[in-house]
């Protein structure tokens, strides 16, 4: 596909600069003609864990280039439940990036997922499933997914569990994480109103003496408008997010599913 | 950023002449002009393109550069344009201060002046035809590298090279306004219809001792003529 | 005659030689439109700016003056659609006043492409020139290269494609100037929300024979939303490692200091536009 179009612009007007795009080569001299696998379909995903609660989110447009392939395209997939409607899942994946890689991830966790309640007749925890993640990842260390995965689910405590991933299977546990174009651009704005880095509790000390503002769980009502802000403000500011907002909240009573506008320009 | 294309193979230099700068607007076209009983015709199709876009379709690529000589552009817009409008400067210098009209010959001399001169930078193929009192009607030629070239008709742009065989068997010497007209249009259609840079509209200009007269021929009635029926 | 500087141009290509990356210049990744009407000329254009995948200005404006008359749209790089129509516009006014007529818009177009062509594609404006002079209503199309195109209905930019579909299903023979501008409105709006480049508001500027008339945010249909959380930090969140105190008399030898009574508010020209 990415060879066949290339979704370039047209030559004449002017060029963009992601770096992943093939541009139209010179009309003549020595051409290399390859084929490249992977595509940038954009868009952006955060997670936030709570006392016992995850927040997955992730806006729906699909791009390639400046253009839009559709404007529902959902980035968050619910893991290992049963049928259709996935009844009984507890765990959700979120994948960013390449989407045909993200898909094929997806279809193969919820395989094995599947399989390990079948086989061992007990759902599969948090830790085991991102353990085995990890090692999908790294199995195609020479031949990537190219994606940015983000693991929610309830650890065994019934604690909120996020792992993180790297496209090569590198892992880590974490309170909380954005993935995806907009990334940078979010991520600064959790670290100060999650993990509340930068804010120091007022009149604790003078100068390098004052103590840092100390982070605990944030209630789930504040966590979700957090989550909302976050993405108004890189739809504001980043051109391959936008359309709409899906979010997934994971609780002991189970996956609860939601959607929200956002902006379309 | 624009890579020299030019290589040197065993047997010389070759020089990549269909290079175009990096988005250039470009006249991926077919252009022809004939020699005809009481003149010439010079005939055009309407596409420009940018890649695969078309920026315009009903393009003008009929130029004129004094009363009764006009010229066909195919190659880089910009270019074509820039060329036509020099020379456009210069004749109409050349009709005052000489209080006579160029001929169609001085015109087609200018054009080859640039074209060869400037031919590293420059992708213009251009057909120049003309009607003068001393010579009548005459066709020139000027193809890439700057060469010019005298003929009873001439065809150029990228949709040309389906109609060679066309044009070769058709051709006539001597024909009327009317055939001639008919052997340009037959021969158009024939070059918009494979090649698929080339399309929109066909235009031509009609030169005589009359002066120039222009005609407009339109995909909607199988061009029969302007408007719809 | 001025020009560019290429002092630097050895050492940025020993720069460049080394693997260091070319500044990235703010391009107005846009969607520019013009259309005829019996009796004058409309552009328009979207007002985002982009840098990359980022979006640099939200509010950035794309329609350039030439001379009261005659108005320019810009795409291509941000930078070289403002210089090019500032000097095409301060060379035009050089040339009415020595000609004592009123400048015409093929004079434009020519000075533009004139210019772009010497520059070979180099100067990356792409241009939409609009106007009416003595000799009627008049629209062009300039590319970088110093190509040009007379339509009745143009489009430029990244968004082009996008508007051009509204021009060739909707664009009929003898518009008046409300179908005009609605049309050139609908055909930016296309861009703004099919094509990435292109976003935020739609700027509309209408010229005739009588008077030109500049709608600068025409429609704002990406007003942004409310935030649902508070974000103002409690005094005294921001460590202050150190302090120090200038007084009046120590700025004074800087800057021009401005006593302001207590109940005016700000003696800012303009007002800008912060979270509250």
């Amino acid at each position: 596909m990415a060879s066949v179009f290339s979704g370039a612009p047209p030559a004449g007007g002017p060029g963009y600069s992601f770096k992943s795009t093939p541009t139209p080569s010179q009309a003549s001299g020595i051409r290399e003609h390859s084929f490249y696998p992977y595509a940038d379909n954009g868009g952006s995903t955060l997670g936030i864990s709570g006392a016992d609660f995850t927040i997955l989110a992730g806006d729906t447009r699909s791009t390639s280039g400046y253009s839009i392939n559709t404007r529902y395209e959902p980035k968050l997939f619910k893991i290992g439940g049963e049928g259709p409607d996935h009844v009984g899942a507890t765990l959700v994946l979120s994948v960013v990036g390449f989407a045909a890689d993200g898909h094929a991830l997806k279809e193969r966790l919820d395989t094995i997922v599947k399989m390990y309640k079948y086989q061992h007749g007990k759902p599969m925890s948090v830790a085991a499933c991102a353990q085995r993640l990890s090692h999908m990842l790294y199995g195609k260390r020479f031949f990537p997914y190219y994606v940015h995965a983000i693991l929610g689910g309830l650890d065994e405590e019934g604690k909120g569990a996020l792992y993180s991933y790297d496209p090569v299977g590198s892992y880590e546990r974490e309170q909380c994480r954005a993935a995806g174009a907009a990334a940078s651009l979010i991520m600064p704005f959790l670290d100060n109103q999650v993990n509340f880095k930068n804010q120091y509790m007022p009149g604790s000390g003078e100068g390098h003496a004052l103590q840092q503002r100390v982070p605990e769980p944030l209630p789930r009502a504040d966590v979700e408008a957090l989550v909302k802000d976050a993405f108004d403000g890189a739809v504001e500011r980043h051109i391959e997010v936008g359309d709409g907002l899906q979010t997934m909240i994971i609780t002991k009573e189970g996956i609860e599913e939601r959607y929200a506008p956002l902006k379309k320009d | 950023m624009i890579q020299p294309t030019g290589m040197l193979g065993e047997d010389g230099i070759h020089v990549d002449m269909d290079h175009l700068k990096k988005g250039e607007v470009n006249l991926g076209t077919s252009i022809m002009a004939i020699n005809f009983k009481d003149g010439v015709i010079l005939g055009a199709d309407s596409r420009t393109t940018t890649g695969s876009y078309i920026a315009n379709r009903v393009t003008d690529k009929l130029t004129q550069v004094h009363d009764t000589i006009w010229c066909c552009r195919s190659g880089s817009a910009a270019d074509t344009q820039a060329v036509a409008d020099i020379v456009q400067y210069h004749l109409g210098m050349y009709g005052v201060e000489n209080d006579e009209a160029p001929t169609t010959q001085t015109a087609a001399a200018l054009f080859q002046e640039i074209c060869y001169e400037n031919k590293d930078n420059l992708s213009a193929g251009m057909i120049i035809a003309g009607y003068d009192q001393r010579h009548g009607g005459q066709v020139y030629s000027i193809p890439l590298g700057g060469s010019l070239h005298k003929q009873t008709y001439a065809i150029g742009g990228s949709g040309s090279t389906y109609i060679y065989g066309f044009c070769d068997a058709n051709w006539k010497e001597g024909m009327t306004e009317e055939e001639g007209i008919d052997f340009v249009k037959r021969s158009l259609q024939e070059a918009i219809k494979w090649d698929g840079s080339s399309g929109g509209v066909i235009r031509m200009v009609v030169l005589t001792a009359k002066g120039a007269q222009r005609h407009l021929y339109l995909p909607d009635n199988g061009y029969t003529g302007p408007g719809y029926k | 005659m001025g020009g560019f500087d290429f002092s630097n141009h050895n050492r940025n290509a020993a720069l460049h030689a080394q693997g260091v990356p070319l500044p990235k210049a703010t391009s107005t990744g846009t969607t520019i439109v013009g259309c005829i009407y019996d009796g004058g000329v409309v552009i328009a254009a979207d007002t985002r700016a982009t840098s990359g995948p980022i979006v640099a200005d939200k509010n950035c404006e794309k329609l350039h003056f030439i001379s009261p008359q005659i108005w320019c749209a810009g795409a291509g790089t941000a930078a070289d659609t403002e210089f090019t129509t500032a000097l095409i516009s301060s060379n035009l006014e050089l040339h009415s006043l020595s000609t004592g007529r009123r400048p015409r818009v093929v004079t434009v177009m020519t000075m533009l492409k004139q210019h772009l062509y010497r520059y070979q594609g180099h100067i990356g404006a792409y241009l939409v020139v609009a106007g009416c002079d003595p000799t009627g209503a008049h629209l062009f199309t300039v590319h970088a290269h110093g190509s040009t195109d007379k339509l009745p209905y143009v489009t430029m930019g990244s968004g082009s494609l996008a508007a051009m579909s509204v021009f060739e299903t909707q664009w009929q023979r003898g518009l008046d100037r409300e179908g005009a501008v609605k049309l050139c409105a609908d055909a930016i709006q296309a861009g703004i929300w099919n094509d990435l480049g292109s976003g935020s508001n739609v700027d509309v500027c209408v010229i005739t024979q009588e008077k030109t008339t500049l709608m600068r945010n025409y429609i704002t249909p990406n007003e942004r939303s409310k935030k649902l959380r508070n974000y103002r930090f409690q005094r005294g969140t921001t460590a202050v490692l150190n302090e120090k105190v200038m007084t009046k008399e120590d700025i004074t030898k800087y800057v021009t200091v401005h006593e302001l009574e207590d109940d005016k508010e700000t003696a800012v020209a303009e007002k800008m536009d912060v979270d509250r």
